[in-house]
């Protein structure tokens, strides 16, 4: 079954060093997401998303658990994995004294593309985005949405069978956001899987064919700190709605329909949630 | 090594960018050099010093302001942007050795160094100060110093992937002490004895003295030759401290 998912994460762990002690940020993660879908991952700030990508990206070595992407076991062949997925991280990571067409150049290059490949597959990617006209500018001059569509283009040089995208829209305003989202429809409607955590449900309702909550709260009586803020009234929504859907787990839609009536309908059913742990640092 | 010249020559086009950065590099070696040798010059005057071998007083200096220029590296200060600012982590996800992201930058450093140090020696000739050990030597000179620049570099690297801050600048004041706990005013028999002992336990001494030899005599292999062998040396123990480092990095 493993081999046809794009990713398949079974019991993640993430455990980290610090002065306090050991800080369980991940607690058995279990995430199932099949090929060609748009997969979204929600839960509140501190709930562990981010963590979570890091180590099915390699970006993070996993404490325990195993995760396959694309077929391909992320701890024993990174290197096979890598070219398998695209990444985009919260922080657009871009080199801000490069051109973008550099940018993309250099990308391709580090996947192994020819000389030739790479230019062209750069000029593709300029136009996918929309970033011709910039491409040849610095990146320090390009704003937060034109940044963020990069890092998108930069992510998919290698034509990767699976794009995660942690919080791709957090901190632009609406109308890049709406760009973005447009961006990411025609990159799945190419047959890309898309891994894509958010804090929005508004965005999970819009891109995502099924989704999974991760739920910071669920862990606050285990190991580590509880929370050391309160949430805002947005997201104590949210966190209201991923305490329920905890609480449901299993293969039902009631998370979503807890969540936002408008989730329920577009997703086409829930899938069960891992039990994600959230330490604030 | 594809991937390692990849970045190195995106580290090179930074470099060309921020002009601004290598500035200091080249003026503050030189305004040591001036003060220095305005300070000192007539303390010993070329005729009647026998370590100066007949050069002026600001030849002996030249290694001291070659080894600061090379000790002026930004590779460090751009890593801790590229960690910073998620590019790093954008390097990382790519299918290339871990060591390629660390060596590209030193390979980087390496040109660099090779400039600043040709354009220091350029710069001192019309002041009288010659390299007494002809081409070869100064092959040997601007080679010596880009090499050292590669070391320090690398070993403020350590720091840059050890802290992931803007820490790594200050971390970096560790090693300037060991520049001037060597003979750099006078020759180490000269020096006081506890200073002489120091300059004898500091590994940076016999660079000095092997470029110092470069400027002021011949090809005299036996301050030449230690100089490599502690470019040798601490350069080993820095790249692989360097690539253990980037491959435990989480």
């Amino acid at each position: 079954m493993g081999a046809t998912l794009a990713v398949h994460a079974e019991g993640l762990v993430k455990h980290y060093r610090s002065r306090a002690g050991v800080v369980e940020a991940v607690r058995g993660v279990d995430l199932m997401v099949e090929g060609g879908e748009v997969f979204g991952f929600l839960g509140p700030n501190g709930a562990g998303k981010s963590t979570t990508v890091r180590m099915l990206t390699t970006l993070l070595s996993i404490t325990s658990g195993t995760a396959r992407v694309a077929g391909v076991e992320v701890t024993h062949e990174p290197d096979a994995a890598r070219r398998r997925i695209g990444v985009a991280l919260q922080e657009a990571g871009l080199d801000p004294r490069q051109t973008g067409r550099e940018l993309l150049v250099l990308q391709g290059r580090l996947f192994g593309l020819s000389t030739r490949d790479t230019s062209a597959r750069a000029e593709e990617l300029l136009e996918l985005v929309e970033l011709e006209e910039a491409a040849d500018r610095q990146i320090k001059g390009y704003s937060g949405g034109m940044k963020r569509r990069l890092d998108l283009a930069s992510a998919l040089v290698h034509e990767p069978d699976v794009l995660f995208l942690d919080e791709p829209t957090t901190g632009l305003d609406p109308a890049s956001r709406l760009t973005v989202w447009d961006e990411l429809r025609r990159i799945n409607r190419r047959g890309t899987t898309v891994f894509l955590t958010t804090q929005y449900l508004e965005e999970a309702d819009q891109l995502c064919d099924r989704l999974a909550v991760i739920d910071g709260a669920a862990g606050s009586s285990g190991k580590g700190r509880p929370h050391s803020s309160r949430p805002s009234s947005a997201s104590a929504r949210e966190r209201r709605a991923t305490q329920r859907s905890t609480t449901c787990s299993s293969t039902r839609p009631d998370a979503a329909a807890a969540a936002s009536p408008a989730t329920s309908r577009r997703c086409r059913r829930d899938i069960r949630v891992g039990a994600g742990t959230a330490r604030a640092p | 090594m594809t991937s390692a010249w990849a970045l190195g020559q995106r580290a090179l086009r930074e470099a060309s960018r921020t002009p601004e950065a290598l500035l200091p590099t080249l003026f503050i070696p030189i305004f040591f050099l001036v003060v220095n040798t305005g300070q000192a010059g007539k303390i010993f005057p070329a005729a009647s010093t026998s370590f100066l071998k007949g050069q002026g007083y600001g030849a002996f200096q030249l290694p001291t302001s070659l080894l600061l220029a090379a000790s002026f590296g930004t590779a460090a200060l751009f890593l801790v942007e590229d960690i910073e600012g998620g590019y790093f982590d954008k390097l990382r996800a790519t299918p290339i050795p871990r060591t390629a992201i660390v060596l590209g930058r030193l390979i980087a450093e390496l040109a660099k160094g090779l400039v600043i140090a040709t354009a220091l020696v350029l710069l001192a000739l019309p002041f009288g100060i010659s390299v007494a050990s002809g081409p070869l030597g100064f092959v040997l000179l601007i080679t010596l110093t880009a090499l050292w620049s590669v070391v320090f570099v690398g070993f403020m690297q350590l720091i840059a992937l050890k802290t992931r801050s803007a820490a790594t600048n200050s971390g970096g004041l560790i090693f300037f002490p060991l520049l001037f706990l060597t003979p750099n005013f006078v020759p180490r028999d000269l020096l006081t004895r506890p200073m002489e002992v120091a300059a004898t336990l500091n590994p940076v001494t016999y660079l000095m003295e092997a470029l110092r030899s470069l400027i002021l005599e011949d090809l005299v292999w036996s301050r030449i030759l230690p100089g490599f062998a502690i470019v040798a040396a601490l350069g080993a123990v820095m790249i692989v401290l360097n690539v253990r480092l980037i491959r435990q990095y989480d």
